[in-house]
């Protein structure tokens, strides 16, 4: 142990602990040292006793005025460490506010963005369904006030006795139509589907709402001889029309 | 006898001192730099001329370690450090750090004013410095140039051995001899206070 210390002190690092020259680790390795060791501490003691009485040896007159000097400059250091602080604050309530209103005004942009994405939508969707009505009202027009336009009375077979429709044909513009204007009472489970065959496949036209589409003409596709047919379907609609629940059937 | 007590009582009445000082620095009162000013100023600046041969140098280092000690006043731990070793280390290092970019600006500079520097007039040296000076003058210059070493240059042992071209065992006998001689400066002045107060006493 006391070869250890004596190790220790014959490296001088303690010296240049005293003078701060050490490193990080070597500072370490002295601090360490000096708490384990009374010796160390006593020697650290002294060596600093002694550097205090070798300096004060050298103890010269500092200039005049120097006092003055420094304890201004201390003062406008503390000046400039409030002013600092005060800007520091003023700067951060300034970063709060700008960034509170930024994500404000981010949100609403958004919001406003979602909303013109939604109106915009909407606005297609709508000219979408103009266009698809006003071309049906166009060629229910046409149609109807065609000279070439036949008309054929539909009445349902004894399954449906009540159902009426009409269907108008134009062969010359192809264009076929169909006006349901009476349908029978059916079980709140069934409903009335219109199918057409073309080319030999059956095509669903859809499912005839019993209310409110007595003034509405169904669009039918138009191929020569082809065969429209009314069913009772479970309600919603079928994938395939049920053969023997046909209630009509219209020829053009 | 009247100098001798002043700074026999400043020896001893530095450890209250000390504590009163780190105690303001602490609180971040300014008290605590007049304070260190009116006490260690004297010897920092000695310390500095000492490093930078300048007196203008030396005034600058001064107040630039002050302001350090001022600013850097949380980072102290009196457990590590004596309060002077550690205004001596700051000084110190601004001191060397000052001379290097010194005589990086210019050479020429700071040698017109070397001559200067120990040309101190008698006049401008308080009664109790001089008594300082005096004692100065006791040590012997081949310890002088040892303790120079160690604790101005920041040699080891080992580095003045070689510096100085004096074998290792030599620098240490003279290191002892020279610590010594410095404890006896200090020690015949206690003693003279002890008999003062003794006879004060009685």
């Amino acid at each position: 142990m006391k070869d250890k210390i004596k190790l220790f002190l014959d490296t001088d690092l303690l010296e240049k602990y005293l003078l701060g020259t050490t490193d990080v680790l070597e500072s370490n390795q002295v601090e360490r040292y000096i708490a384990m060791y009374p010796e160390v501490r006593k020697v650290y003691e002294e060596l600093q006793e002694n550097l205090e009485r070798y300096a004060k040896l050298h103890a010269i007159n500092a200039p005049q005025g120097l006092k003055e000097k420094i304890l201004f400059q201390i003062k406008q250091e503390n000046k400039n460490r409030g002013r600092f602080f005060k800007y520091a604050i003023a700067a951060s309530i300034a970063a709060c506010i700008f960034l509170s209103s930024t994500y404000f005004f981010y949100n609403q942009n958004k919001n406003l963005q979602e909303e013109n994405t939604l109106v915009t939508n909407k606005i297609k969707d709508l000219e979408m369904d103009m266009k698809v009505q006003l071309e049906d009202i166009r060629n229910q027009y046409i149609v109807l006030n065609n000279p070439n336009t036949r008309r054929f009375p539909v009445v349902g077979n004894k399954k449906a006795k009540e159902l009426k429709a009409v269907a108008y044909i134009n062969p010359v513009k192809k264009l076929s139509y169909i006006n349901v204007s009476n349908l029978p009472q059916l079980p709140e489970n069934k409903c009335f589907q219109m199918w057409a065959e073309v080319n030999g496949e059956m095509v669903n036209l859809g499912v005839i709402k019993d209310i409110g589409d007595k003034q509405k003409l169904f669009a039918l596709p138009y191929a020569e001889d082809a065969i429209s047919y009314i069913t009772i379907e479970p309600k919603g609609g079928n994938h395939t029309p049920t053969v023997q629940n046909i209630v009509a059937n219209i020829k053009y | 006898m009247d100098v001798q007590r002043c700074c026999s009582e400043d020896y001893t009445m530095s450890t209250l001192l000390e504590k009163h000082i780190v105690e303001l620095l602490k609180e971040r009162d300014e008290k605590a730099i007049s304070l260190l000013y009116d006490n260690y100023a004297n010897t920092l600046y000695g310390v500095a001329l000492k490093v930078v041969k300048n007196e203008d140098l030396a005034q600058d280092v001064v107040q630039e370690s002050l302001v350090k000690i001022w600013k850097k006043s949380d980072s102290y731990d009196p457990a590590k450090a004596k309060l002077f070793t550690w205004l001596f280390r700051i000084t110190r290092n601004t001191a060397i750090d000052k001379l290097r970019s010194a005589s990086n600006k210019s050479d020429k500079e700071i040698q017109i004013d070397v001559s200067d520097v120990f040309n101190l007039g008698v006049e401008s040296t308080k009664p109790e410095l001089l008594d300082m000076r005096e004692n100065l003058e006791k040590i012997e210059p081949k310890y002088k140039i040892v303790l120079d070493a160690l604790f101005f240059e920041g040699m080891t042992q080992q580095e003045a051995s070689e510096e100085l071209d004096i074998p290792l065992g030599t620098i240490k006998s003279r290191l002892k001899i020279g610590l010594r001689e410095l404890r006896k400066i200090y020690g015949a002045d206690l003693g003279l206070v002890l008999m003062a107060i003794g006879s004060m006493m009685a």
